[in-house]
């Protein structure tokens, strides 16, 4: 099974760790308590350090990792799909 | 109280390389310094494209960096090489402050070929001088040490930083002095570093670089977009600066920051360990290349996706959390930490891994970097020159 970390526990994001394929189940672990975690399909391949979508996520709204905003959608994201520049922005530069 | 085997300098300082160092103190006398390290075994040249015609605050840094750099323990003694002497004597005497054997050799009106002879004839006395330089045990509070990320991606702020984070810890507990930097790598988390400020006073100072910093962006009527986070740092994962900014921040561990250094400013040591952030820029070369002319001796240096700088004079140790960068860049890493991600270690065995290979460094293991020759000196220049 395709693994991942998630930081912290409102994260709306988790860090593959291994490359994943679509349409696998990826078990995300917290990091502060390992023994617990999810578990998400992924809706495309991700590769190894790429973020993997928790929760869907609202165009405009925050996302979060480290339990802090690293920047916001810029269009609506599903569950299971791949979360990077092509659909988040930082709210700091780039305005 | 950890202790290694270091060189003793005249004032005390302790340094864990034994450089012989030939300074051209402008790219004019670059050749003639080349020239003598080519014929005296035991040398090491810095090349750089300064030191001609600067002015104001960045001819005082680029002086600041120059004979900092000579003045690092790390170094037994030092040549300067000028087109003329003036200039050449303000590094020369800075260096010569610490104690330590300095020369200098104008070229004007001898040429590059006589300054050749008579530098290498004073070289070859101090390169057998401090082949009899020996290390003796101290205490590792003696060290000052720097940390750095580069080429950063999301394994980085989950495996590789707060590896050095508990390196960090433990070096400020035992006494040493740890300085980090990267102002603009810092935004989206200057808030949580500003909340490691010992106090108001100091957490007023890092806010005012740090905005000074952004006004020097706005000024330029630019954005970071585009270079921060790097090409290299998003097909490792990172999405924003403020992704990247949280995953710096994991390698400064959980100690106060009782120090900042402004550009300018010398390392002043606190009794009890010493956190400084120091302002750089967050390229590689140029913050390493700041940290060693403040007295840095050893570098630890993260990476995701495979940063390989090094330095000329301090050993620079790579760390990475990132698996297949361990695999296809191996040539480059000391130390590996990615089984972290896989939570087959805990946090503090990758630290003391880390840690462990650090003193083997300081004891005189080359690092990757050293070996490969991987000698980048970069001043930082803050603006035209006249």
């Amino acid at each position: 099974m395709s693994k991942g970390l998630i930081h912290s526990k409102n994260d709306d994001v988790c860090v593959a760790t291994t490359d994943v394929r679509k349409g696998e189940e990826v078990r995300c672990a917290y990091l502060e308590n390992p023994a617990s975690y999810i578990l998400v399909k992924s809706e495309e391949d991700i590769p190894l350090g790429h973020k993997i979508a928790l929760r869907d996520i609202k165009k405009g709204d925050k996302v979060l990792k480290y339990g802090r905003a690293i920047g916001e959608a810029t269009k609506d994201i599903t569950k299971g799909e791949h979360v990077h520049v092509h659909n988040i922005k930082s709210l700091r530069w780039g305005k | 109280m950890n202790t290694i085997k270091g060189y003793v300098r005249e004032n005390g300082e302790v340094g864990v390389r034994n450089h012989v160092l030939i300074l051209p103190l402008d790219d004019l006398s670059n050749s003639a310094a080349i020239g003598v390290s080519k014929l005296i075994r035991g040398t090491t040249v810095i090349p750089h494209p300064y030191g001609r015609l600067q002015f104001g605050r960045d001819l005082d840094l680029f002086f600041h960096i120059l004979s900092g750099t000579g003045a690092n323990p790390n170094v037994a003694g030092a040549i300067v090489i000028g087109i003329e002497e003036n200039w050449a004597n303000k590094v020369a005497d800075e260096i010569a402050k610490t104690g330590k054997p300095v020369e200098v050799f104008p070229i004007e009106g001898n040429g590059d070929l006589r300054t050749i002879e008579k530098a290498s004839r004073k070289a070859l006395e101090m390169v057998q001088d401090a082949s009899e330089k020996h290390r003796t045990e101290v205490d590792i509070s003696s060290i000052v040490m720097s940390i750095k990320c580069g080429e950063s991606d999301t394994t980085s702020g989950l495996a590789s930083n707060p590896s050095v984070g508990v390196v960090v810890d433990k070096m400020v507990d035992q006494g040493a002095a740890v300085m980090f930097g990267e102002t603009s790598e810092l935004t989206g988390a200057e808030d949580i570093v500003a909340e490691k400020m010992v106090n108001d006073v100091l957490r007023e100072k890092f806010m005012k670089i740090f905005k000074d910093y952004d006004g020097t962006i706005e000024r330029e009527g630019a954005d970071l977009l585009g270079s921060q986070p790097t090409q290299g740092n998003i097909k490792g994962g990172l999405s924003t600066i403020e992704e990247k900014a949280l995953g710096n921040i994991q390698k400064l561990g959980h100690r106060k920051v009782n120090c900042i250094l402004d550009y300018l400013d010398p390392l002043r040591r606190e009794k009890g360990g010493t956190l400084c952030f120091v302002n750089t820029s967050s390229a590689a070369a140029e913050a390493v290349t700041l940290f060693a002319a403040k007295g840095s001796v050893v570098h630890l240096f993260t990476t995701g996706q495979g940063n390989i700088v090094g330095h000329p004079i301090i050993p620079v140790i790579k760390i990475t959390g990132n698996p297949k960068t361990a695999k296809f860049m191996s040539e480059h890493i000391d130390v590996d930490v990615s089984d972290l991600l896989d939570l087959k270690i805990s946090l503090e065995e990758a630290g003391e891994r880390v840690f462990n290979y650090m003193l083997r460094v300081l004891n005189g293991r080359l690092t990757a970097a050293e070996v490969l020759q991987h000698d980048e000196f970069s001043p930082i220049k803050l603006y035209i020159s006249a």
